[in-house]
């Protein structure tokens, strides 16, 4: 936990002299502040394209609450996964090419958000274990077909067990822990890293005001580098 | 590689200290009870996820903040395929009218379980 705070302070020190390119919300994402902005979302079952099988799930189930929170209305995933199954839709790789306005029309859906997983990597070097997560978010209105917001989420999350003071311990114990660490915690996480680039919706205190917050324009090109 | 890295690190923490969502929703243990639900789909997972929706409705009630989105219509689903049609279509139009952008979903959901007009 010390390490967060060490981070922190050395993330605002380097971003205050380091020149990134940086754009407003507003200057990044227009279409979220004019009549084309969304207030009830679609998401799309993830599209897994990393090595791990589970992240899947992982997504699913965590997605709700931090888009939610943001200020959209979210429907259940679960629900639309059944939905989608009834139509024949067994894979979101399907849904891709197909035009966004029958999502306004069958579900009455003002965006309908893709996430496609990246990388879902854990691995554990001797004491320390972690988990390097990677997803892109590619948001499109149902109205018009275009892309309203995107956005590129990479994170690594330390799974490294409390020290017991006995290197083999602390080994052995390392290796268990990455192995059963429970990942939704860490799924939900990287969902939330996303959406902070997310323009609030109208449910939340701050629609409206967040224009001029910074965010990555790095990483909102990046979440379209996977595409075509 | 190694700049692209920082560059991410620096903006999770730049934009973590500046975004903290205000919607006033309580979500309990959603995920938690979901995914134990998905992994192990017993009847024992299926009543702890149901209940974990009743917590959230309750939850809301006595801090009297709106429902999160989705959870009446997921409460709703459940009941209504596990039977209890009364109750699901009553969970179902409570999503309805908290979130009235929902109507054309809910209507979809009917249609789906043979549930009747709304």
């Amino acid at each position: 936990m010390k390490n967060i705070f060490y981070i922190i302070a050395v993330g605002y020190f380097v971003a205050s002299c380091s020149g990134l390119p940086v754009q407003t919300k507003l200057e990044a994402y227009p279409a979220m502040y004019d009549d084309r902005k969304p207030l009830s979302v679609l998401v799309i079952p993830a599209i897994n394209n990393s090595t791990a099988a589970e992240a899947t799930d992982y997504f699913n189930v965590t997605i709700t609450e931090p888009l939610s929170n943001v200020g959209y209305y979210t429907m259940p995933v679960e629900i639309v996964k059944d939905i989608f199954l009834k139509e024949g839709i067994v894979d979101s790789t399907m849904i891709k090419g197909l035009p966004t306005t029958i999502f306004k029309k069958n579900f009455g859906a003002d965006a309908v958000l893709f996430v496609t997983i990246n990388k879902w990597d854990k691995q554990y070097i001797v004491l320390a274990g972690n988990v390097t997560v990677s997803m892109d978010y590619v948001m499109l209105s149902t109205e018009t077909s275009e892309i309203i917001w995107q956005y590129s989420a990479t994170q690594t999350i330390d799974t490294t067990a409390e020290s017991s003071g006995f290197i083999i311990a602390d080994l052995i114990s390392t290796a268990i822990t990455t192995a059963t660490t429970d990942y939704v915690p860490i799924a939900k996480q990287a969902n939330y890293q996303a959406f902070y680039a997310l323009p609030h919706g109208g449910y939340s205190d701050q629609h409206g005001l967040d224009g001029d917050q910074g965010i990555s324009t790095t990483l909102k090109d990046a979440a379209l580098d996977d595409e075509r | 590689m190694k700049i692209y890295t920082t560059a991410i690190l620096v903006f999770v923490l730049y934009l973590t200290g500046c975004a903290t969502p205000n919607t006033g929703y309580y979500w309990e243990n959603y995920s938690g009870t979901l995914y134990s639900y998905k992994q192990n789909p017993t009847p024992e997972n299926r009543s702890k996820h149901i209940s974990e929706l009743r917590k959230i409705i309750k939850k809301a009630e006595s801090k009297s903040s709106r429902v999160p989105p989705g959870v009446h219509a997921e409460l709703g689903y459940m009941l209504a395929i596990d039977g209890d049609k009364a109750a699901g279509t009553s969970e179902l139009s409570k999503e309805a009218s908290t979130y009235p952008e929902s109507k054309t979903f809910i209507e979809r959901i009917y249609i789906m379980l043979g549930l009747g007009e709304q």
